[in-house]
């Protein structure tokens, strides 16, 4: 038995070492089973021809990995014009490759084939002299300029062209020694290496595993501006991406698609209506909405409403809401329980097919990878119909039946669940049903329904994708294309629905949209406008890789957008009364503030200065200290704006001994008179609350518990919050809720839905840099 | 002094909050003792942490729902075994669109009014609209309300679906449902495309047991009846997916065979190595009658030859074997000719299980001692059954009550039917009783159903004889029938439009359809006179007649040069468009079949098929007289072919070929 199998083995490996494997590489292609056994059979029917040369057996090599699999019915065929001959260059292997996935629903015309990937072309070696010599003599100002530094990669491809199938090793050669003819050996000032510039260096982020995703030459600033380089399928061309299972009838689908659709790309935006979203959903959002728009298609927001247990109105209406105010459409809104009468349907014809059946199997015994296979699986068709039937009409308990697809799932999970039994009325269709279908039976029907181009989702679901193929193949329906992105995780919080509900219910935060969460209403509260958001998830990519990210890469992008957009504002969070004695005017006066600095377009607003004003209270100190540039009994100090620097004349103390107020001089700025620094303040102020908000969280990860054993509630940062109720300038007054302010030296903040007409409540978006050493 | 002055206020908003909160706090407990005097736990969920309770209340929801479900089942099947889903009712079946509108009604019914149990739905054919439901007044009867209103809200219950396109209220509370014109010409669509098909009926176990002739008798016009009667019954229930099995109850294990045995013996005694060489069983019999009535000697024997049969002796088994055999061949002669197909089960099939049958009764104590006779009685049987007679032999009814045990218990039968003259009522009523009694039949689980006709009169309305007075034999009589159908044909001159071959097929067509046709056409409770001038009739109500309108039909698509595969085609392309009202009448007329079908199955009349054949064919004339299917120019070329109009010919067509198969009658492309 040893004996046998290690002969076995012996074979395997020469087999695979005719197709050009190093001893090396044979042993770690042994470990793939299915790569060798598919590469013993490509050999086989190649030594079948004769004798395998060590460059046919490369091609045969490349061929059987490049392949993709649903095309693998064509394998011999392409065998057959590599194994003689037919085929003998890497370039007309891939123009074989390309056509056999252009054409791989008909039959393969073969005259076509022939004509498409250079069959029998041989191009000779003065053909390929002359092609060389023809495109030096073009750029020969430039190669004698440049010498050995010019970069002859383009020149390859310009050969190339006139000469598709000219053998590229024989080529490069034959370039090689036209510029040696040209430019005589190299000396040294070719050897000096060139200095490398800064745009030269890549960026090293992840390698996207699964998406064709061209890396952007410089960082895009808008999603669909990035979302225009990034190259998924063209509708209709399903069937070549890979891992697409192709069938009798892909070609007739695919068609009957394109007409339904018109070669509109179309997306959806699927949130379970169950919770509200946060920041991974905002990546979501932007990814489907934003391709959509990138390619002139459609997105619809579908509610994946299967669940009644857990949905909720409000949640709807939220959802619409963020999506919106993240400034997308929906093409249409539609939900998944819109097609549960078809769901049903379909259930009845998978199951007379003998593709689904009705299993009593207990939730607790089908848990689990592990779990036994059902009795019920090979039960006569009849019979699931009839169950199903008694199930639909609630004679069976919850959990007492459900059915179940007869497929296995990547992960290994046999026969996921496809219905199962809740006696719970739905948000939607109120008491119609109590089977309400799953996830994994709903999600990819709802998509072929709606003729989906392009089914965007998050990783976890590359397992579901080869159940979501079948159950489309097995219904004999439109099957779209299925594309992971990584999900995007934001440290120093926590987004499970049931977690934010402990921290309200604690009472560590008020309520779903407070500032500290990431929830996009939170994020809504604290002033973070939309356009920085969707900038953010540009700069994410669509790497297939899981990314972390610390709240002050989002947040850089927030400062981005509201520098060039906040209108300016003073605010004085701890107020020290100054009374100027000398003030040179009857009452009040205007001043004139620029909206943004340096940008006059932006205009400009007044606020009032006059004799009494407040100024920080941190701006002043009565005894003069090294480094500090402000108001001291000694020192001078600018206040921004009005021109006028103030001196102090008297400090006014209570009767404890504390300081009550300051007696100033004030003069204008002068050249001669310049103060080391300039402070904001307010004259005739409005009060207004202030809220200061700092990371809900001490660690990165609060939900690891080997960093934070106690769990995320012990992990509360106990400062996160602070109220001041400040002094603010008479700009502010009448401010709309959103409204967003810088102000001076302070940061950037937001009016408050708690405002009042009479009484403005902000909130602190962002400082006004990363690292926030206030001195 | 400002800050301080901002203390207090912020302490005094907090108070308030403070304040706010507790009075907030107060109404909510207030609430909660409120609720839980109504009883209702809803209302404050929120705000309890016993989780048992919390549990319960969600627990109780769900029976809540569940019950809501349930009880929408229950009248979504109108208490009645139909669970097929409605994809199937429309694509694999035709729709039988009366029963189909029963439902709807009865769920309307109950949906308005749940209490009401049982609700009877009449649903009509009607002048002013398509249908007419006329449930509310019966209804408004029971609830002593105004019928108008009760019709009012049926018809708001209505569940929406294909079918209807509207409905209104005539009359006192007369609901007119008019069908969706949509939904016609899909079901139009679907015949022309997949054929008649069947409604949708829970499939059953049939045994049907017709003809029966006695071995050694010649079959008469009396076994006409019950063998044409039988199979066109048999080719409905098939059509409708029942699984038949169709039984041939010969007699073939009376005493007649002691006597044919015994003159076997005595004519052909080489018999049991050699087989008889009998020409005329009928004339062999009435030898053997006659010395049985005229030699004692001779009748002894006989006796003798019934025991030893009866004790399977090998000599008289094989005596027996040869008349069954000769006999059968002639039935199967007789029955080739009419196109039936039945199994041979004798009453000798039964004698073991008489035997065990007389024991089990006996052991139970049914049976009675009676004047040295075995009888049973049982309330309903008029007369009492004899089990076993003085002489230890068994009787008719043994063997029937052997039989019905057998079917039920061994063939497993759902649904018996017994087709024999109306003269075996009373035997039928007190066996089928006394089956009951014995517990071999349970009528609310098996229907048994006998199947009675009335006698065969001859023009001068009595009992059909030959001239002579003899009875007439179905030989002789089907014979004369191909005669008569040939000078039929003759006088029509259609032997010089037909090749030979066609003539035949022609004339075998018209002579057995119409022979059969006049049987089934007559309501077959009553007498029915026989006569050939009338069935051969080419007007009016005949298989002649509709025959020829078949051919004639077909010929119209023949003549356009258009053939049935090109007219599905056009079908599968979009469904038939109707314009005409001649076109819509047709149309409606073809779909009534299913119901027609249908109703055949709860009485086992089948002469509505045949009036409903009629109709079609009437129908059918009447559209083609308003309607051109092909036009032409004068020098006769063709200039226009209306398809949809070829698609109705072809449903119509279907249609008719469907009743024809079913009635068991040939059909031919020429005649």
């Amino acid at each position: 038995m040893v004996i046998h199998m290690v002969t076995h083995m012996m074979e395997t490996a020469e087999k695979l070492s005719l197709l050009g494997l190093s001893e090396q590489k044979v042993k770690e292609t042994l470990k793939n089973e299915a790569l060798t056994a598919l590469l013993t059979s490509i050999a086989d029917q190649a030594r079948a021809k004769g004798e395998l040369t060590k460059s046919v057996g490369n091609l045969l090599y490349n061929l059987g990995t490049k392949l993709p699999r649903q095309f693998h019915s064509c394998l011999p065929f392409l065998v057959d014009y590599v194994a003689d001959g037919r085929i003998n260059q890497e370039a007309k292997l891939t123009a074989a490759i390309k056509f056999i996935q252009d054409h791989a629903m008909g039959d393969i015309d073969t005259a076509a084939f022939g004509k498409a990937c250079g069959v029998g072309i041989e191009v000779s070696q003065d053909e390929i002299e002359a092609g060389v010599a023809l495109v030096i003599s073009k750029q020969k100002e430039a190669i004698l300029k440049q010498r050995y530094r010019y970069n002859t990669g383009p020149l390859m491809g310009q050969v190339r062209a006139s000469l598709q199938w000219a053998d590229s090793r024989k080529v490069k050669e034959e370039i090689d020694l036209q510029l040696l003819t040209l430019l005589g050996p190299k000396r040294e000032e070719d050897l000096v290496k060139p200095v490398k510039t800064k745009s030269d260096k890549r960026e090293k982020g992840e390698v996207c595993a699964v998406l064709p995703v061209q890396q952007p030459e410089k960082q895009c600033v808008t999603m669909t501006e990035f979302l225009k380089t990034v190259t998924f399928h063209a509708p209709g061309d399903n069937h070549k991406t890979e891992g697409y299972v192709i069938t009798e009838n892909t070609h007739r689908l695919l068609k009957e698609h394109l007409e339904i659709t018109g070669g509109q790309v179309r997306t959806r935006f699927p949130p379970e209506p169950n919770g509200i979203l946060h920041i991974g959903h905002a990546k979501a959002i932007n990814i489907n909405f934003g391709y959509a728009a990138a390619n002139s298609g459609v997105c619809f927001l579908r509610y994946d409403d299967t669940n009644p247990e857990k949905e909720e109105e409000k949640f709807f209406v939220g959802i619409r809401k963020m999506v919106e105010w993240l400034g997308y459409k929906p093409y249409k809104i539609t939900h998944s329980s819109d097609y549960f009468q078809q769901l049903y349907e379909w259930a009845i014809v998978l199951i007379k097919k003998g593709l689904a059946y009705v299993c009593h199997q207990k939730p607790e015994e089908v848990r689990g990878y592990d779990a036994p296979p059902s009795p019920w699986r090979d039960r006569p068709v009849h019979e699931s119909l009839q169950l199903f039937e008694d199930m639909k009409h609630g004679k069976f308990d919850e959990g007492e039946a459900t059915l179940r697809l007869k497929t296995i799932l990547e992960e290994g999970k046999a026969d996921p669940v496809a219905y199962r039994i809740k006696f719970v009325p739905h948000h939607c269709t109120g008491d119609e049903w109590c089977i309400y279908p799953t996830y994994d039976y709903t999600h990819c029907l709802c998509d072929s329904i709606e003729h989906i181009t392009h089914s965007l989702c998050t990783k976890e679901f590359q397992a579901r994708r080869s159940s979501y193929y079948w159950l489309c193949n097995a219904l004999d329906i439109y099957c779209p294309v299925q594309w992971e992105y990584g999900r995007l995780n934001m440290h120093y919080t926590v987004v499970s629905k049931r977690k934010i509900g402990k921290l309200i219910s604690e009472g560590h935060v008020r309520d779903w949209d407070d500032p500290r969460l990431f929830t996009l209403t939170a994020l809504q509260r604290r002033g973070f406008p939309p356009e920085a958001i969707n900038n953010f998830c540009a700069t994410l990519g669509l790497t297939g890789a899981q990314i972390s990210i610390h709240p002050d890469a989002l947040e850089a992008c927030v400062r981005d957008v509201l520098n060039v957009t906040a209108h300016r504002a003073m605010v004085v969070l701890e107020p020290l009364r100054v009374v100027i004695t000398n003030y040179p005017n009857e009452g009040p006066v205007s001043v004139t503030v620029p909206n943004i600095p340096g940008n006059d377009a932006k205009g400009a607003h007044t606020v009032i200065f006059d004799r009494e004003l407040w100024i920080e209270l941190s701006d002043f100190r009565e005894k003069e200290e090294n480094g500090y540039r402000r108001l001291t009994p000694q020192q001078t100090v600018g206040l921004r704006h009005c021109g006028m620097i103030i001196n102090v004349q008297e400090v006014v103390k209570t009767s404890s001994g504390e300081v009550d107020y300051l007696k100033v001089t004030c003069q204008p700025a002068t050249d001669s008179n310049k103060p080391k620094a300039f402070i904001h303040w307010v004259a005739h102020p409005l009060k207004c609350e202030v809220r200061q908000y700092e990371r809900l969280f001490q660690h990165e990860c609060p939900e690891d518990p080997s960093v934070v054993p106690g769990g995320f509630l012990t992990d509360i940062n106990p400062n996160s919050l602070t109220i001041s109720v400040g002094l603010a300038d008479v700009s502010v007054r009448g401010a709309k809720v959103y409204t967003k302010f810088q102000f001076e030296r302070l940061g950037f903040f937001s009016v408050d839905p708690d405002s009042t007409p009479d009484f403005i409540v902000f909130n602190k978006t962002v400082g006004l840099k990363e690292d926030k050493g206030k001195n | 002094m400002t800050l301080s002055r901002e203390m207090i206020e912020t302490q005094l908003h907090d108070y308030t909050l403070r304040c706010e909160h507790a009075e907030k706090e107060t109404d909510k407990l207030a609430a909660c003792v409120q609720a839980l005097e109504d009883g209702q736990m809803d209302l404050f969920t929120d705000d309890i942490t016993d989780k048992e309770f919390i549990n319960l209340i969600n627990e109780n929801k769900k029976l809540k729902y569940r019950i809501s479900i349930l009880k929408k089942s229950i009248a979504s099947m109108g208490g009645e075994r139909s669970t097929k889903p409605q994809d199937d009712i429309f694509s694999d079946h035709m729709c039988n669109i009366l029963g189909q509108l029963e439902d709807i009604f009865r769920k309307a019914v109950l949906v308005a009014y749940p209490d009401v149990s049982d609700p009877v739905i009449q649903i009509q054919l009607s002048k002013h609209a398509d249908y007419q439901c006329n449930a509310a007044m019966a209804l408004a009867k029971i609830l002593k309300k105004n019928p108008r209103e009760v019709g009012e809200m049926i018809v708001k219950n209505v569940a929406p679906g294909p079918m209807i396109e509207k409905m209104d209220m005539s009359g006192p509370g007369f609901i007119n449902i008019v069908l969706s014109q949509e939904f016609i010409r899909q079901q139009i669509t679907n015949v022309i495309m997949n054929g008649v098909t069947p409604p949708p009926v829970t499939p059953k176990r049939v045994v049907i047991d017709f003809s029966s002739p006695n071995i050694a008798k010649e079959m008469h016009v009396g076994h006409l009846r019950s063998t044409i009667i039988g199979e066109s019954l048999s080719r409905l229930l098939e059509f409708l997916g029942h699984d038949l099995l169709r039984l041939n109850h010969l007699g073939d294990w009376g005493t007649q065979f002691g006597m044919l045995i015994a003159h076997l013996q005595d004519n052909f005694p080489d018999f049991a190595t050699k087989s008889p060489p009998i020409a005329d069983l009928q004339a062999f019999y009435r030898e053997s009658k006659k010395r049985f009535d005229e030699d004692g000697d001779f009748k002894k024997r006989a006796y003798e030859a019934v025991v030893k049969l009866q004790a399977h002796d090998p000599v008289h088994i094989k005596g027996w074997e040869e008349i069954c055999t000769i006999s059968k061949t002639e039935f199967q002669k007789v029955y080739e000719r009419l196109g039936v197909r039945i199994i041979d089960r004798g009453e000798s099939f039964y004698q073991s299980r008489m035997e065990a049958l007389v024991k089990e009764l006996d052991d139970a104590g049914f049976l009675e001692e009676d004047d040295g006779r075995k009888v049973m009685f049982a309330d309903g049987a008029g007369i009492p059954l004899t089990i076993v007679k003085s002489d230890g032999g068994f009787t008719y009814d043994t063997s029937d009550m052997a039989c019905i045990k057998n079917r039920i218990e061994e063939e497993k039968g759902d649904w018996l039917i017994y087709v024999t003259d109306a003269g075996q009522a009373q035997h039928f009523k007190s066996f089928l009783a006394c089956a009951v009694r014995a517990g071999i039949y349970n009528p609310s689980v098996t229907r048994v159903d006998h199947v009675t006709f009335g006698v065969v009169l001859g023009e001068d309305k009595k009992k059909f004889k030959t001239r002579s007075g003899d009875t007439v034999r179905l030989v002789q009589l089907l014979d004369e029938g191909l005669q008569r159908s040939e000078e039929k044909l003759k006088e029509k001159e259609r032997h010089k439009e037909l090749t030979p071959e066609e003539f035949v097929k022609a004339r075998d067509a018209v002579a057995y359809g119409c022979i059969k046709y006049a049987d089934l056409c007559h309501d077959r409770s009553r007498d029915y006179i026989f006569s050939f001038d009338r069935m051969l009739d080419f007007r009016g109500n005949t298989a002649a007649y509709l025959l020829y309108a078949l051919t004639r039909i077909r010929s119209i698509a023949r003549t356009a040069g258009v053939n049935r595969e090109e007219i599905v085609a056009e079908a599968k392309k979009k469904p038939i468009e109707l314009d005409h009202e001649k076109e819509w009448k047709l149309a409606r007329t073809i779909l009534k079949l299913p119901d027609v079908l249908v109703r055949i199955t709860d009485d086992l009349y089948l002469h509505p098929l045949c009036e409903y054949l009629y109709e079609v064919s009437t129908v059918f004339t009447e559209f083609y007289d308003n309607c051109y299917c092909i036009e032409k120019d004068e020098t006769g070329k063709i200039v226009k072919i209306n398809h949809c109009r070829l698609m109705l010919c072809e449903a119509t067509a279907q249609v008719m070929e469907k009743c024809f198969a079913i009635l068991g009658i040939e059909t031919v492309d020429k005649m």
